[in-house]
Protein backbone atom coordinates (compact mmCIF):
# COMPACT_ATOMS: atom_id res chain seq x y z
CA UNK A 1 0.00 0.00 0.00
CA UNK A 2 2.83 2.37 0.98
CA UNK A 3 4.71 1.38 -2.18
CA UNK A 4 1.63 2.15 -4.27
CA UNK A 5 1.19 5.54 -2.62
CA UNK A 6 4.87 6.34 -3.26
CA UNK A 7 4.47 5.35 -6.90
CA UNK A 8 1.42 7.62 -7.27
CA UNK A 9 3.31 10.45 -5.59
CA UNK A 10 6.21 10.05 -8.03
CA UNK A 11 3.83 9.97 -11.02
CA UNK A 12 2.13 13.14 -9.80
CA UNK A 13 5.45 14.93 -9.28
CA UNK A 14 6.60 13.87 -12.74
CA UNK A 15 3.38 15.13 -14.28
CA UNK A 16 3.89 18.40 -12.41
CA UNK A 17 7.41 18.81 -13.81
CA UNK A 18 6.21 18.13 -17.35
CA UNK A 19 3.36 20.55 -16.78
CA UNK A 20 5.67 23.39 -15.69
CA UNK A 21 8.06 22.81 -18.58
CA UNK A 22 5.46 22.47 -21.31
CA UNK A 23 2.88 25.04 -20.26
CA UNK A 24 4.62 28.15 -18.93
CA UNK A 25 1.78 30.30 -20.33
CA UNK A 26 -0.66 28.50 -18.04
CA UNK A 27 1.21 29.71 -14.97
CA UNK A 28 -0.94 32.82 -14.63
CA UNK A 29 -4.16 30.84 -14.83
CA UNK A 30 -2.77 28.30 -12.37
CA UNK A 31 -1.83 31.11 -10.03
CA UNK A 32 -5.36 32.48 -10.15
CA UNK A 33 -6.91 29.09 -9.41
CA UNK A 34 -4.47 28.62 -6.54
CA UNK A 35 -5.40 32.03 -5.15
CA UNK A 36 -9.08 31.15 -5.43
CA UNK A 37 -8.58 27.91 -3.52
CA UNK A 38 -6.37 29.60 -0.93
CA UNK A 39 -9.08 32.22 -0.42
CA UNK A 40 -11.67 29.43 0.05
CA UNK A 41 -9.50 27.79 2.70
CA UNK A 42 -8.97 31.12 4.46
CA UNK A 43 -12.70 31.78 4.45
CA UNK A 44 -13.24 28.42 6.11
CA UNK A 45 -10.84 29.38 8.93
CA UNK A 46 -7.91 27.15 7.89
CA UNK A 47 -4.79 28.23 9.87
CA UNK A 48 -2.45 26.44 7.48
CA UNK A 49 -3.85 28.58 4.68
CA UNK A 50 -3.15 31.71 6.74
CA UNK A 51 0.44 30.54 7.10
CA UNK A 52 0.69 29.89 3.33
CA UNK A 53 -0.60 33.39 2.66
CA UNK A 54 2.25 34.79 4.77
CA UNK A 55 4.88 32.68 2.98
CA UNK A 56 3.58 33.79 -0.40
CA UNK A 57 3.35 37.50 0.20
CA UNK A 58 5.29 38.76 3.23
CA UNK A 59 8.36 39.76 1.20
CA UNK A 60 6.25 41.56 -1.40
CA UNK A 61 4.20 43.43 1.19
CA UNK A 62 7.29 44.44 3.18
CA UNK A 63 9.01 45.80 0.06
CA UNK A 64 5.79 47.54 -0.97
CA UNK A 65 5.82 49.39 2.36
CA UNK A 66 9.50 50.27 1.97
CA UNK A 67 8.90 51.53 -1.57
CA UNK A 68 6.00 53.64 -0.36
CA UNK A 69 8.54 55.39 1.87
CA UNK A 70 8.26 53.74 5.30
CA UNK A 71 11.37 52.87 7.32
CA UNK A 72 12.39 49.31 8.28
CA UNK A 73 10.53 49.15 11.57
CA UNK A 74 7.34 50.76 10.35
CA UNK A 75 7.36 48.55 7.25
CA UNK A 76 7.59 45.43 9.39
CA UNK A 77 4.79 46.63 11.67
CA UNK A 78 2.57 47.53 8.73
CA UNK A 79 3.27 44.17 7.08
CA UNK A 80 2.05 42.40 10.21
CA UNK A 81 -0.95 44.70 10.44
CA UNK A 82 -1.86 44.03 6.81
CA UNK A 83 -1.97 40.27 7.35
CA UNK A 84 -4.00 40.62 10.53
CA UNK A 85 -6.54 42.75 8.68
CA UNK A 86 -6.58 40.29 5.78
CA UNK A 87 -7.38 37.36 8.06
CA UNK A 88 -10.12 39.30 9.78
CA UNK A 89 -11.74 40.60 6.60
CA UNK A 90 -11.26 37.58 4.31
CA UNK A 91 -15.03 37.04 4.35
CA UNK A 92 -15.41 40.28 2.42
CA UNK A 93 -13.33 39.09 -0.51
CA UNK A 94 -15.86 38.38 -3.26
CA UNK A 95 -13.57 37.02 -5.95
CA UNK A 96 -10.88 34.66 -4.63
CA UNK A 97 -8.85 35.07 -7.82
CA UNK A 98 -8.27 38.72 -6.89
CA UNK A 99 -6.62 37.72 -3.59
CA UNK A 100 -3.27 39.30 -4.44
CA UNK A 101 -4.72 42.67 -5.48
CA UNK A 102 -7.01 42.61 -2.45
CA UNK A 103 -4.10 41.98 -0.07
CA UNK A 104 -2.19 44.87 -1.65
CA UNK A 105 -5.25 47.04 -1.19
CA UNK A 106 -5.31 46.25 2.52
CA UNK A 107 -1.59 47.00 2.72
CA UNK A 108 -2.11 50.29 0.87
CA UNK A 109 -4.87 51.26 3.31
CA UNK A 110 -2.66 50.35 6.27
CA UNK A 111 0.05 52.62 4.86
CA UNK A 112 -2.45 55.45 4.24
CA UNK A 113 -3.82 55.21 7.80
CA UNK A 114 -0.27 55.31 9.12
CA UNK A 115 0.51 58.55 7.26
CA UNK A 116 -2.79 59.99 8.49
CA UNK A 117 -1.95 59.11 12.10
CA UNK A 118 1.52 60.61 11.77
CA UNK A 119 0.69 63.72 9.77
CA UNK A 120 3.45 65.80 11.32
CA UNK A 121 6.20 63.39 10.29
CA UNK A 122 8.17 63.65 7.09
CA UNK A 123 6.22 61.90 4.36
CA UNK A 124 9.15 60.02 2.91
CA UNK A 125 11.64 57.91 4.75
CA UNK A 126 15.23 59.09 4.43
CA UNK A 127 16.36 55.56 5.16
CA UNK A 128 17.86 54.11 1.99
CA UNK A 129 17.62 50.53 0.79
CA UNK A 130 20.20 48.00 1.93
CA UNK A 131 21.13 47.04 -1.61
CA UNK A 132 23.59 44.12 -1.78
CA UNK A 133 27.13 45.24 -2.80
CA UNK A 134 27.21 43.08 -5.94
CA UNK A 135 24.05 44.61 -7.41
CA UNK A 136 25.28 48.16 -6.87
CA UNK A 137 28.50 47.23 -8.63
CA UNK A 138 26.56 45.72 -11.54
CA UNK A 139 24.41 48.75 -12.08
CA UNK A 140 27.33 51.12 -11.79
CA UNK A 141 27.56 51.67 -15.56
CA UNK A 142 27.92 54.87 -17.61
CA UNK A 143 25.83 57.25 -15.57
CA UNK A 144 22.86 54.86 -15.32
CA UNK A 145 23.27 54.83 -11.60
CA UNK A 146 22.90 58.58 -11.41
CA UNK A 147 19.78 58.50 -13.58
CA UNK A 148 18.31 55.73 -11.46
CA UNK A 149 18.97 57.76 -8.34
CA UNK A 150 17.26 60.78 -9.88
CA UNK A 151 14.30 58.61 -10.87
CA UNK A 152 14.09 57.16 -7.36
CA UNK A 153 14.01 60.68 -5.89
CA UNK A 154 11.45 61.81 -8.46
CA UNK A 155 9.16 58.90 -7.54
CA UNK A 156 9.50 59.85 -3.87
CA UNK A 157 8.38 63.40 -4.73
CA UNK A 158 5.24 62.25 -6.57
CA UNK A 159 1.85 62.79 -4.90
CA UNK A 160 0.84 59.66 -2.96
CA UNK A 161 -1.70 58.26 -5.45
CA UNK A 162 0.65 58.61 -8.40
CA UNK A 163 3.55 57.17 -6.45
CA UNK A 164 1.40 54.22 -5.44
CA UNK A 165 0.47 53.61 -9.09
CA UNK A 166 4.13 53.58 -10.20
CA UNK A 167 5.20 51.39 -7.29
CA UNK A 168 2.40 48.86 -7.83
CA UNK A 169 2.89 48.46 -11.56
CA UNK A 170 6.60 48.95 -12.11
CA UNK A 171 8.23 48.02 -8.81
CA UNK A 172 5.86 45.35 -7.49
CA UNK A 173 5.26 44.01 -11.03
CA UNK A 174 1.49 43.82 -10.68
CA UNK A 175 -0.58 43.66 -13.86
CA UNK A 176 -2.80 46.66 -14.62
CA UNK A 177 -5.86 44.70 -13.43
CA UNK A 178 -4.19 43.64 -10.16
CA UNK A 179 -2.75 47.10 -9.58
CA UNK A 180 -6.14 48.75 -10.19
CA UNK A 181 -7.70 46.34 -7.68
CA UNK A 182 -4.89 47.16 -5.25
CA UNK A 183 -5.42 50.90 -5.69
CA UNK A 184 -9.19 50.43 -5.34
CA UNK A 185 -10.01 52.12 -8.65
CA UNK A 186 -11.25 51.07 -12.08
CA UNK A 187 -8.76 49.90 -14.71
CA UNK A 188 -9.23 53.07 -16.81
CA UNK A 189 -8.73 55.35 -13.82
CA UNK A 190 -5.57 53.50 -12.88
CA UNK A 191 -4.19 53.72 -16.41
CA UNK A 192 -4.74 57.46 -16.59
CA UNK A 193 -3.23 57.91 -13.11
CA UNK A 194 -0.19 55.93 -14.20
CA UNK A 195 0.23 57.88 -17.43
CA UNK A 196 0.00 61.18 -15.53
CA UNK A 197 2.65 59.92 -13.13
CA UNK A 198 4.94 58.94 -16.02
CA UNK A 199 4.47 62.38 -17.58
CA UNK A 200 5.48 64.04 -14.31
CA UNK A 201 8.50 61.75 -14.01
CA UNK A 202 9.60 62.47 -17.59
CA UNK A 203 9.45 66.20 -16.96
CA UNK A 204 11.10 65.88 -13.56
CA UNK A 205 14.22 64.02 -14.61
CA UNK A 206 15.09 65.72 -17.90
CA UNK B 1 13.33 62.25 -21.19
CA UNK B 2 12.25 59.79 -23.86
CA UNK B 3 9.45 57.38 -23.05
CA UNK B 4 11.53 54.29 -23.89
CA UNK B 5 14.43 55.42 -21.73
CA UNK B 6 12.10 56.02 -18.80
CA UNK B 7 10.52 52.56 -19.25
CA UNK B 8 14.01 51.02 -19.31
CA UNK B 9 15.01 52.81 -16.11
CA UNK B 10 11.75 51.84 -14.42
CA UNK B 11 12.42 48.19 -15.24
CA UNK B 12 15.84 48.44 -13.57
CA UNK B 13 14.48 50.16 -10.50
CA UNK B 14 13.00 47.15 -8.61
CA UNK B 15 16.50 45.70 -8.18
CA UNK B 16 17.76 48.98 -6.82
CA UNK B 17 14.81 49.64 -4.52
CA UNK B 18 15.01 46.23 -2.85
CA UNK B 19 16.69 44.79 0.18
CA UNK B 20 16.81 41.47 2.00
CA UNK B 21 13.82 40.99 4.27
CA UNK B 22 14.58 40.07 7.88
CA UNK B 23 14.32 36.26 7.98
CA UNK B 24 12.33 36.27 11.23
CA UNK B 25 9.57 38.49 9.83
CA UNK B 26 7.50 35.62 8.41
CA UNK B 27 7.72 33.82 11.77
CA UNK B 28 6.65 36.98 13.62
CA UNK B 29 3.61 37.36 11.37
CA UNK B 30 2.71 33.67 11.67
CA UNK B 31 2.88 33.82 15.46
CA UNK B 32 0.05 36.34 15.30
CA UNK B 33 -2.29 33.98 13.44
CA UNK B 34 -5.16 33.51 15.89
CA UNK B 35 -5.48 29.99 17.36
CA UNK B 36 -8.99 29.81 16.03
CA UNK B 37 -9.14 31.81 12.87
CA UNK B 38 -12.59 33.30 13.18
CA UNK B 39 -13.60 34.89 9.95
CA UNK B 40 -15.80 37.95 9.86
CA UNK B 41 -18.19 36.85 7.15
CA UNK B 42 -20.20 39.29 5.13
CA UNK B 43 -22.68 36.71 3.92
CA UNK B 44 -26.38 36.85 4.58
CA UNK B 45 -26.69 33.87 6.90
CA UNK B 46 -28.25 34.32 10.36
CA UNK B 47 -25.02 34.30 12.37
CA UNK B 48 -23.30 36.76 10.02
CA UNK B 49 -26.22 39.16 10.27
CA UNK B 50 -26.01 38.96 14.08
CA UNK B 51 -22.26 39.67 13.96
CA UNK B 52 -22.82 42.57 11.57
CA UNK B 53 -25.38 43.99 13.99
CA UNK B 54 -22.60 43.95 16.65
CA UNK B 55 -24.64 41.69 18.98
CA UNK B 56 -22.48 39.60 21.30
CA UNK B 57 -21.96 35.94 20.37
CA UNK B 58 -23.77 34.77 23.49
CA UNK B 59 -26.78 36.98 22.79
CA UNK B 60 -26.78 35.88 19.14
CA UNK B 61 -26.70 32.20 20.16
CA UNK B 62 -29.54 32.78 22.65
CA UNK B 63 -31.66 34.50 19.97
CA UNK B 64 -31.07 31.63 17.54
CA UNK B 65 -31.94 28.95 20.14
CA UNK B 66 -35.09 30.76 21.32
CA UNK B 67 -36.21 31.34 17.72
CA UNK B 68 -35.58 27.70 16.81
CA UNK B 69 -37.56 26.43 19.83
CA UNK B 70 -40.35 28.90 19.14
CA UNK B 71 -40.57 27.82 15.50
CA UNK B 72 -40.49 24.14 16.46
CA UNK B 73 -43.35 24.66 18.91
CA UNK B 74 -45.29 26.76 16.46
CA UNK B 75 -45.07 24.15 13.69
CA UNK B 76 -45.78 21.30 16.12
CA UNK B 77 -42.49 19.44 15.84
CA UNK B 78 -42.02 16.77 18.51
CA UNK B 79 -39.89 17.40 21.62
CA UNK B 80 -39.29 21.10 21.36
CA UNK B 81 -36.58 20.85 24.01
CA UNK B 82 -35.67 17.30 23.10
CA UNK B 83 -32.87 15.69 21.11
CA UNK B 84 -33.94 16.69 17.60
CA UNK B 85 -33.94 20.40 18.30
CA UNK B 86 -30.69 20.29 20.26
CA UNK B 87 -29.09 18.35 17.43
CA UNK B 88 -30.31 20.88 14.92
CA UNK B 89 -28.90 23.74 16.97
CA UNK B 90 -25.59 21.97 17.49
CA UNK B 91 -25.41 21.33 13.78
CA UNK B 92 -26.10 24.97 12.94
CA UNK B 93 -23.43 26.24 15.33
CA UNK B 94 -20.84 23.49 14.87
CA UNK B 95 -17.41 24.49 13.64
CA UNK B 96 -16.20 20.99 12.81
CA UNK B 97 -15.74 20.07 9.17
CA UNK B 98 -16.82 23.54 8.12
CA UNK B 99 -13.53 23.95 6.29
CA UNK B 100 -13.98 20.86 4.19
CA UNK B 101 -17.64 21.50 3.46
CA UNK B 102 -16.95 25.08 2.41
CA UNK B 103 -14.18 23.95 0.11
CA UNK B 104 -16.54 21.39 -1.42
CA UNK B 105 -19.18 24.09 -1.83
CA UNK B 106 -16.70 26.34 -3.61
CA UNK B 107 -15.59 23.44 -5.79
CA UNK B 108 -19.22 22.75 -6.65
CA UNK B 109 -19.63 26.39 -7.73
CA UNK B 110 -16.48 26.08 -9.82
CA UNK B 111 -17.85 22.84 -11.32
CA UNK B 112 -21.08 24.58 -12.31
CA UNK B 113 -19.06 27.41 -13.87
CA UNK B 114 -16.91 25.00 -15.91
CA UNK B 115 -20.03 23.14 -17.04
CA UNK B 116 -21.56 26.40 -18.23
CA UNK B 117 -18.36 27.10 -20.18
CA UNK B 118 -18.98 23.79 -21.94
CA UNK B 119 -15.94 22.05 -20.38
CA UNK B 120 -15.81 18.28 -20.15
CA UNK B 121 -15.60 18.28 -16.35
CA UNK B 122 -15.92 15.56 -13.71
CA UNK B 123 -16.35 16.41 -10.01
CA UNK B 124 -16.05 13.68 -7.38
CA UNK B 125 -17.20 15.84 -4.46
CA UNK B 126 -17.51 14.19 -1.06
CA UNK B 127 -17.41 10.68 -2.55
CA UNK B 128 -13.63 10.62 -2.11
CA UNK B 129 -11.69 9.87 1.04
CA UNK B 130 -10.86 13.24 2.76
CA UNK B 131 -7.61 11.71 4.10
CA UNK B 132 -6.26 10.68 0.68
CA UNK B 133 -4.34 13.71 -0.56
CA UNK B 134 -3.69 12.15 -3.99
CA UNK B 135 -7.36 11.48 -4.70
CA UNK B 136 -8.72 13.45 -7.63
CA UNK B 137 -11.35 15.97 -6.59
CA UNK B 138 -12.10 17.35 -10.03
CA UNK B 139 -10.74 17.14 -13.55
CA UNK B 140 -11.57 18.60 -16.91
CA UNK B 141 -10.32 18.15 -20.43
CA UNK B 142 -8.13 20.76 -22.10
CA UNK B 143 -8.12 21.54 -25.83
CA UNK B 144 -4.74 19.78 -26.21
CA UNK B 145 -6.23 16.44 -25.05
CA UNK B 146 -4.56 16.71 -21.64
CA UNK B 147 -6.43 17.04 -18.35
CA UNK B 148 -6.35 19.71 -15.66
CA UNK B 149 -6.62 17.95 -12.30
CA UNK B 150 -7.37 19.33 -8.84
CA UNK B 151 -6.28 16.92 -6.12
CA UNK B 152 -7.79 16.46 -2.68
CA UNK B 153 -5.00 18.57 -1.13
CA UNK B 154 -5.96 21.30 -3.65
CA UNK B 155 -2.86 20.96 -5.76
CA UNK B 156 -3.52 21.66 -9.43
CA UNK B 157 -1.68 20.22 -12.38
CA UNK B 158 -2.07 19.22 -15.98
CA UNK B 159 -1.64 15.52 -16.66
CA UNK B 160 -1.69 13.24 -19.68
CA UNK B 161 -4.68 10.89 -20.19
CA UNK B 162 -2.46 7.96 -19.13
CA UNK B 163 -1.64 9.53 -15.77
CA UNK B 164 -5.31 10.41 -15.23
CA UNK B 165 -6.33 6.81 -15.94
CA UNK B 166 -3.70 5.62 -13.47
CA UNK B 167 -4.95 8.03 -10.79
CA UNK B 168 -8.56 6.96 -11.35
CA UNK B 169 -7.58 3.28 -11.20
CA UNK B 170 -5.77 3.94 -7.92
CA UNK B 171 -8.85 5.68 -6.49
CA UNK B 172 -11.07 2.83 -7.64
CA UNK B 173 -8.79 0.20 -6.07
CA UNK B 174 -8.64 2.10 -2.78
CA UNK B 175 -12.43 2.33 -2.73
CA UNK B 176 -12.83 -1.40 -3.44
CA UNK B 177 -10.41 -2.26 -0.62
CA UNK B 178 -12.45 -0.25 1.83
Amino acid sequence: MAKKAKFTEQAVELAHLINVQQNPDRNHENQEIRQDLLASRLRSGDRAAASELVDLYYRQIYLYMRRLGHNHHVSEDLTQESFLRAWYHIGQLQNGRALKGWLYRIAGNASRFYWRRHKGKKAISIEGFDVPVSSTADSDKAGDNEQLERLENAIARLPMKMRQAVVLHYLQNLTIVEAAEAAGVRKGTFKSRLSRALKVLREDII
Amino acid sequence: MEEEKLEKLLKELPGRMAEPVRPGLAGDVKRRIPQQLRVHRSRMDTISIMIDLRISRLAAAAVIIITTIFCANFFGLRGSTGGDIVEAIEYSLAGENVGRSEILTNMAVMYEGLLKEGKDVVYYGDSIDPEDKFAVLMHWKLPNDRYRVIFNDLRIMTVSPDVLIMLQAQMHQDRMQK
